[in-house]
């Protein structure tokens, strides 16, 4: 089969323009000295036709050229223009297939169809473009031969799990602000602003206190962006129950379908930031082997955006069967620790800044970073009260953060390797930390559950624990076939 | 560095009942182990039906396992002069870098060679420290590592994790002698399970141990 020929005119103009822009700027760049007269007007003229004449012929061919098939077994695929490449992408490897489609994509009826596999953290095929149903079509054929051994059963239908209500849609785009780009607007401003205010005006001792206004500033404008951004994102947002796997749907300019494979899902993870937990919301993240749905190292998407606490813990019950967590505190003496660690941390900018004044005689008020110390209890708290463990016959859970609290949920039949650890300062106190990796492609947060500055005798246990228990459950499974 | 030596665990080699895990001396200790988790237990720590199993698995193919099994053994003690010359290297590098700042400052050029100094002297240090503290272990039904001295991390890997086995030598470990075990799981951790300092015949060894081990488990009761 061929992809859809409407694609063409959209993959001319998409690489048209890409093209024309490179090329444009560097006419507009290497004429810009010379002048140019009329000569060089109509050189450009000719250069630019020509360019759109070849990137027409090779969107024609390439679209004519590719070609992809479904065989009992595989996926197929011929393409390329030049150099030709043929690949077989057997059906049980695909975990999902996602399909995307912008709001030009749209007007036009097509939209790009993602092959993904496990192994590799990029995309295995990506057809673009094809027709809006044949994507569907495609999606839904390649799931069901994906489970062949489960036969679709003729009245299955999609359960809907979720559906995102205008309401928690606004949840959503209130919650969403990201705090670590806040934090970080924060540390730019404060270090660009005095030099910057010293710069504009010789009253900078009475400017610098316009600091912490242009930084309230930066900051509503980003929430406003980032709210904006989720809103447009999630909106519309559905979670199907589709056999045995969950299909999602969402965006308004760029609707986005995917998929998770439910045997493939590999820990569940509860995120609620600091705003999301003062209104009672929190959004769950699903985080299959190998691939995370949406790309992205940092931005792991959620399965579920925004929901009311209680309906999220529902749901992530009826994927994996898990109790209402109670969790279990480290001791009170780490709480010791990080009152120790800040103090030290607000000490050291206190004394580079102390430094900077004497060798510098600049930046009068540095002492004032020493009154950070008034943070230091709660922030020393609020780390501790956020910690916790808790496990039971088939799960370990930790949670961790204060100002995003993330929650992770690991089976034990799902564990990799187990580790307990613990580094020269908390060995003073006789903490540890017990840390549970699983196969997720994970990022910086997922992959793994940790649990922090807990009692170094408890982190052993729990490690030789949760590998006993990986034992006892990989052959049960076994043995349930 | 001195805490990295100290651990009680690895000093003291077993029958501490701290650490369970450094027994396990001989065959005979296996169906001990399935339960041994026990003498530390808090009321939360009953395990439903998971002993029962492990326990069948003990009885049923004791043998042929512990043959695969190790004692909880060292790195070949050639891996310091490896780790040596490394620190060296590194020594003098940041040496040089450190020198350039402080010769800059108006030191005396002589600085540099005592900063080499300095550093190789910590370098070495940790070299010793970093020996002392590794150990692994070829357990019933998983690998067991202990390693690091600033932060010191014990791993079970286990069989049925382990994706494949390679053995790597790179030209400095080619001309100690001296051979690198890389253990793969699917974990997101990936390749970071490598038994550094075996001597060829060590590492090739414990790769047919691991290798065996890992079919077992896969195979295991389920034929």
């Amino acid at each position: 089969m061929n992809l859809d020929r409407r694609s063409i005119p959209y993959r001319i103009l998409e690489n048209g323009l890409r093209i024309a822009a490179v090329v444009g700027f560097a006419l507009v760049a290497g004429s810009g000295g010379r002048g140019g007269g009329s000569a060089a007007l109509q050189q450009t003229v000719t250069f630019l036709l020509a360019g759109v004449v070849i990137v027409i012929l090779w969107e024609v061919a390439y679209v004519r050229r590719y070609q992809y098939q479904i065989t009992p077994d595989t996926f197929d695929i011929q393409s390329g223009v030049l150099s030709r490449r043929e690949r077989e992408i057997p059906f049980e490897r695909i975990q999902n297939v996602d399909i995307a489609q912008n709001v030009i994509q749209r007007t036009f009826g097509i939209a790009e169809v993602r092959l993904e596999t496990a192994g590799g953290g990029s995309t295995e095929a990506r057809l673009r473009y094809v027709s809006r149903p044949e994507a569907t079509r495609l999606q839904e054929l390649i799931s069901d031969r994906k489970h062949e051994e489960t036969a679709r059963d003729p009245g299955a239908t999609d359960d809907v799990l979720f559906d995102l209500s205008s309401r928690e849609l606004g949840v959503l785009g209130i919650t969403s602000a990201n705090f670590r780009l806040l934090g970080g607007i924060v540390v730019v401003l404060s270090l660009v602003a005095p030099p910057l205010t010293q710069e504009l005006s010789p009253r900078a001792e009475l400017l610098l206190f316009l600091g912490p206004g242009i930084a309230l500033l930066a900051i509503l404008a980003l929430w406003v962006i980032s709210g904006l951004q989720a809103v447009l994102q999630y909106y519309d947002f559905r979670l199907l129950r589709h056999q045995n796997e969950l299909r999602y749907e969402r965006g308004l300019f760029q609707r986005y379908t995917g998929t998770i494979p439910l045997p493939k899902v590999q820990t569940l993870m509860i995120r609620e930031n600091i705003l999301a937990r003062r209104l009672g919301y929190a959004s769950l993240v699903i985080e299959t082997a190998g691939y995370a749905p949406g790309q992205g190292n940092e931005n792991v998407e959620s399965a579920v955006p925004i929901a009311k606490r209680q309906r999220v813990l529902e749901l992530a019950n009826t994927i994996e069967d898990i109790d209402h967590p109670t969790f279990t505190r480290p001791p009170k003496r780490a709480r010791t620790r990080y009152l120790a660690r800040y103090t030290i941390a607000v000490g050291l900018i206190t004394a580079i800044g102390g430094l900077y004044h004497l060798l510098t005689n600049s930046f009068p008020f540095w002492f004032v970073s020493a009154g950070l110390v008034v943070f230091v209890p709660p922030a020393a708290h609020l780390k501790w009260r956020n910690l916790g463990y808790y496990y039971d016959d088939e799960y370990i859970v930790t949670r961790a953060g204060f100002w995003t609290r993330r929650t992770t949920m690991v089976p034990y039949y799902r564990v990799q390797t187990v580790s307990s650890s613990q580094t020269i300062f908390q060995r003073r106190r006789n903490l540890g930390t017990l840390v549970v990796d699983t196969a997720t492609s994970g990022g910086f947060w997922g992959g793994e559950a940790t649990a922090l500055d807990i009692d170094v005798d408890t982190a052993r246990t729990l490690r030789d624990a949760v590998h006993d228990r990986f034992q006892g459950a990989t052959t049960r499974r076994r043995a349930n076939g | 560095m001195a805490d990295g030596r100290d651990d009680p665990d690895v000093e003291v080699n077993g029958s501490s009942g701290r650490e369970r895990v450094s027994g396990e001396p001989s065959p005979g200790s296996v169906t001990a182990k399935a339960h041994a988790p026990s003498d530390r237990s808090s009321p939360r720590r009953e395990y439903g039906p998971q002993p029962m199993s492990g326990h069948r698995q003990a009885e049923t193919l004791p043998e042929e396992i512990l043959e695969y099994t190790t004692e909880r053994r060292s790195l070949s003690p050639r891996v310091r002069i490896l780790w040596s010359v490394r620190a060296g290297a590194v020594a003098i590098l940041f040496g040089i870098i450190a020198g350039l700042f402080a010769t800059n400052a108006g030191a005396s050029p002589a600085i540099t060679g005592v900063l080499v100094l300095v550093f190789l002297f910590v370098g070495l240090g940790l070299v010793l420290a970093r020996y002392r503290v590794w150990i692994y272990q070829i357990r019933r039904d998983a690998l067991y590592l202990e390693r690091g001295v600033f932060q010191h991390v014990r791993t079970l890997v286990p069989f049925v994790r382990i994706q494949h086995v390679d053995t790597s030598r790179g030209p400095l470990e080619r001309a100690l002698g001296l051979s690198t075990l890389v253990v793969y799981t699917a974990g997101s951790r990936g390749a970071d399970v490598s038994v550094p300092g075996l001597t060829p015949e060590e590492a090739r060894d414990l790769q047919q141990r691991v290798k065996e081990l890992a079919i077992q488990a896969e195979g295991g009761d389920a034929v």
